[in-house]
């Protein structure tokens, strides 16, 4: 129904991996380099994460409308929202589509979840699944669809990892053996660290380095 | 197999919990009830209180312009159609309960069409929606849906009622407030109701669309402010 896709990126990961706050390092970069987003939040108890984000990226920092931070409530079933039945999404994607043609990219965030999490490649054309460290470094080897299956995945909390008994280097080893060549990013979204290269990866993977709308026009 | 045949197995189709409409991620309304009175949410409250949705909300509301809309279709009367969708959105006086039926109805046409590509009517409402002459509320598309699918009218209403109970008692088993028995036992008790609903309203004219359940309008406006929630109202 939608003029013309703009391109989607899924974000998904178990509940406090660190989605949200990857989202507030993200799109300032982006930003930063003149790509402008907009944000729907699939949030599974409270309109937190949205309002969050509205306040921090929107009234805050300016870097966007309020309007293009929307918060989704997803009946308590996460993955069934961006997966099985991503309507209600895709609804809101198509409005944002049909309000904001200039947007660059959407960014679709999931509710938290389990290491199952898949987008339907209805809603998004790329997909990062971000884990952090305070799980174990057991979790990349466990694999599940997320961890395998995610065009990105990023391991977050890094500086954390000596206090919860995490080895990096077992992280680095399992991902790369499950994942083979698709690529991970450690990260601290507390600090930022690491989120450069999550920005490279966007830009050069979902966005294949098409210069910003707002650039492209003059 | 015969058309009719086929149309049965549209009806479980679009009938089915896993047909993509979104409609589990609402409540109606139900999750506001949940913190403000548990007690209604026993068995037997749940079950009235499903009738007093379904005898004076989406009984003549709903089903009314479901079955105005199917006529229209057969008539293939579009001006009609698109009456029967804005004066049903016109009557939906709950912003996220508006939203949530024209976004599922939106994406059932954007569904249906992506295989079934000739269907003049069905092409020529998703162009009114398009266009913003129609909203694509609910009842409407899926009164669409239902024509394309051969899906008879009376169905097409005992399909859209089923569907809302089904999507209260999924609403209460994930609030926890109901056993998976009771919850069917729930359905089954309400079959003579959504049987009895429907024959009653289906074919009201569109002049006569009416609805009148404060208590509930309240519930959800309740529901819809709330910050902490589970469900689009």
């Amino acid at each position: 129904m939608s003029s013309k896709r703009i391109p989607r990126l899924g974000i998904g990961g178990p509940v406090g991996s660190g989605k949200t706050m990857l989202i507030e390092q993200v799109v300032p970069r982006l930003s930063s380099r003149g790509y402008q987003a907009g944000i729907i939040s699939n949030d599974v108890v409270s309109r937190e994460d949205a309002e969050r984000m509205r306040l921090n990226l929107a009234k805050g920092r300016g870097l966007m409308s309020e309007d293009l931070v929307v918060g989704l409530a997803t009946g308590g079933c996460p993955h069934t929202a961006v997966r099985e039945d991503p309507s209600m999404n895709i609804s809101v994607v198509e409005e944002m589509e049909s309000m904001h043609g200039d947007l660059d990219l959407i960014l679709i965030e999931s509710g938290g979840d389990n290491i199952t999490t898949t987008f339907s490649p209805a809603l998004a054309d790329y997909f990062i699944y971000i884990i952090d460290v305070s799980g174990g470094d057991k979790y990349p080897r466990k694999r599940g669809l997320g961890i395998e299956s995610c065009d990105l995945l990023v391991i977050n909390k890094i500086d954390i990892a000596p206090y919860v008994g995490a080895d990096l280097s077992v992280m680095e080893r399992d991902a790369k053996a499950i994942r083979g060549s698709k690529p991970y990013v450690f990260v601290n979204c507390k600090t930022g660290e690491g989120t450069e290269k999550v920005t490279d990866h966007i830009i050069r993977d979902l966005l294949f380095e098409a210069p910003p709308k707002a650039i492209a026009k003059k | 197999m015969s058309t009719s045949k086929i149309g049965e197995i549209g009806m479980l189709q679009l009938a089915d919990s896993f047909f993509p409409t979104g409609m589990y991620t609402t409540s109606s309304g139900l999750e506001a009830l949940f913190y403000s009175d548990k007690k209604k949410m026993d068995v037997d409250g749940l079950s009235e209180i499903i009738k007093v949705y379904l005898k004076h909300q989406i009984g003549p509301a709903d089903c009314s312009a479901l079955g105005s809309a199917y006529e229209s279709i057969q008539k293939k009367d579009l001006q009609k159609l698109i009456e029967a969708d804005n004066t049903l959105f016109s009557m939906k006086l709950i912003e996220e309960v508006r939203n949530a039926s024209v976004r599922s109805g939106t994406q059932i046409l954007n569904c249906i069409s992506s295989f079934i590509l000739n269907n003049d009517i069905l092409n020529k409402y998703q162009n009114a929606v398009r266009d913003k002459r129609a909203s694509g509320i609910y009842p409407v598309a899926l009164a669409v849906a239902s024509n394309t699918f051969g899906i008879p009218k009376y169905n097409a209403g005992l399909m859209m009622l089923y569907g809302f109970t089904v999507s209260l008692i999924g609403a209460a088993l994930r609030l926890g407030t109901l056993r998976h028995f009771d919850g069917q036992r729930i359905i089954h008790e309400l079959k003579p109701a959504i049987t009895e609903i429907v024959e009653k309203n289906i074919d009201r004219p569109l002049a006569s669309m009416w609805q009148f359940a404060p208590s509930i309008d309240i519930l959800q406006i309740t529901h819809e402010g709330m910050s902490s929630k589970m469900f689009i109202t």
